[in-house]
């Protein structure tokens, strides 16, 4: 455990450091702050639903692109071979850099909070759905974190990193389109892997455990499939 | 275990590593294959052999960056496999791209080092002030370790592999990019390592190898080719030339 404070430290430091996370926040807000003013605008309705469905494309476009050096990275700098061989567990490695992404991201989600605040002070919006949609969020954000991890492990190119990333999260999200197409039982498997079909439930104020699992199984597969190429090196 | 206790334990027969029939393919290329070889405890073992010999194979699979493919690799009696991080403990590794964290001072580097090898808070200045007096690397503490020349670079990069003080220090190709004082202050600093701890280094530069050596093994296309002292075999380019 000691082990993954010290390498939670050091990401939290390189990731705090990096101007990228800075820019593509700053991006992320600005493409916000306008979909926010213009839908409150044209719909008049205190709630925040166009601003999470705006977040969840956001995360899927940008995220790739704030975790593609985290292995990627090291393994060109070759500084991978440093962490790798110090007695540590890679787990610990995987877990430290999963948590530094969440941090950045969450951090990100955070400055939206401000458009709740304002929703709050002048109207009366039904606070379930916002609660609700900032678990759609942080669920989310966690998956992409995740899957961004796993693809940069493989590769010290960071543009295939983000490529790869960004191409398994479209796939999932367009998942269900796909299980039209499909035959029965496979129609449901593909029904069940889309992003979007676990996220806008939450969005819209509807809390089911399955959504909650989804999430939680898929990020865990993610950073399992992550810690196991790590260990195959 | 501490320098005293090693000290004490300190016999040139002791084999403080281990490789029993040793293989690593990469695929259908055999990287190394079948190596059986003992170092000895606080000698300077050197490994030489053409780039592509099998060197860096070695040396990683010693670090724990590798798994063998087959054979057993042993630290210290630790299984480098099934031990990995008791062995790992025992060994301070310097990969031949010398690689830093060049958004880190040294004095940070040196200190996550220090930390993600266990040493307490308590331990870590100590540790830290003592590895920087070896290596001189007081004028550079402040500096990001992107900013530093070569020489350092590669200074910083030995000092954070003896910052745990550890029983095996692991050199691939150290003196790779020096300057020819540079290159004396990589051997001086070598030779003063002999003894008390356990050198492992490798090159494909027959005078690097025989300037600091105690003993000497010769890797050709993967293959052990022969393993002798620097006393047996004063001229290591004539012993090179028989067996290439």
């Amino acid at each position: 455990m000691n082990a993954l404070v010290v390498l939670l430290r050091k990401e939290l430091h390189a990731t705090f450091t990096s101007p990228i996370g800075y820019v593509l926040a700053a991006v992320f807000l600005l493409v916000l702050g306008y979909t926010f003013s213009l839908t409150l605008f044209a719909t008049k309705t205190a709630n925040l639903i166009y601003i999470f469905h705006q977040m969840y494309v956001l995360s899927i476009l940008l995220v790739p692109v704030l975790m593609m050096r985290s292995f990627a990275e090291e393994r060109r700098a070759d500084t991978l071979e440093l962490l790798l061989t110090a007695p540590v567990r890679e787990v610990w490695i995987v877990l430290a850099k999963f948590l530094a992404g969440l941090a950045l991201v969450y951090g990100m989600y955070a400055g939206s909070l401000l458009y709740a605040l304002i929703l709050g002070l002048y109207g009366e919006p039904d606070w379930g759905p916002i609660y609700s949609g900032y678990l759609a969020l942080m669920l989310h954000g966690a998956l992409l974190v995740a899957i961004g991890l796993m693809t940069s492990s493989i590769t010290e190119n960071q543009v295939i990193s983000a490529a790869l990333s960004l191409g398994i999260a479209l796939m999932l999200w367009f998942a269900d389109s796909v299980s039209y197409l499909l035959p029965s039982p496979l129609d449901v498997v593909a029904l069940n892997l889309s992003l979007i079909g676990h996220f806008r439930p939450m969005a819209t104020g509807s809390v089911f455990v399955s959504d909650i699992g989804y999430y939680v199984t898929a990020s865990a597969m993610a950073l399992f499939l992550t810690t196991r190429w790590l260990h195959e090196r | 275990m501490s320098h005293a206790d090693r000290d004490s334990a300190s016999t040139e027969a002791v084999p403080v590593v281990v490789a029993e029939a040793l293989v690593k393919r990469y695929g259908p290329v055999v990287a190394l294959q079948d190596l059986s070889l003992e170092i000895r405890r606080g000698e300077v073992f050197g490994l030489l052999g053409p780039n592509g010999s099998g060197k860096t194979t070695f040396i990683r699979m010693l670090a724990g960056y590798l798994a063998p493919t087959r054979g057993k690799l042993l630290v210290s009696g630790l299984d480098v496999v099934h031990d990995a991080l008791q062995a790992r403990r025992r060994l301070g590794y310097v990969p031949e791209a010398a690689p830093l964290y060049g958004h880190m001072q040294v004095r940070e580097f040196l200190a996550f080092m220090g930390r993600l090898r266990g040493l307490s808070a308590a331990d870590l200045k100590g540790a830290v002030e003592r590895v920087v007096d070896r290596l001189s690397l007081g004028d550079v503490m402040r500096k990001p370790t992107r900013a530093l020349s070569r020489g350092y670079r590669q200074r910083v990069a030995i000092a954070q592999a003896l910052i745990h003080d550890p029983e095996i220090i692991v050199l691939d190709e150290p003196t790779n990019g020096l300057d020819p004082r540079q290159i004396i202050e990589v051997r001086e600093l070598v030779r003063s390592l002999a003894g008390t701890h356990t050198v492992i280094m490798s090159s494909h530069i027959l005078t690097e190898v025989g300037r600091v050596a105690d003993r000497v093994a010769i890797l050709l296309d993967g293959k052990l080719r022969g393993v002798r002292t620097l006393a047996e075999t004063p001229d290591l380019e004539d012993w090179f030339l028989s067996l290439a």
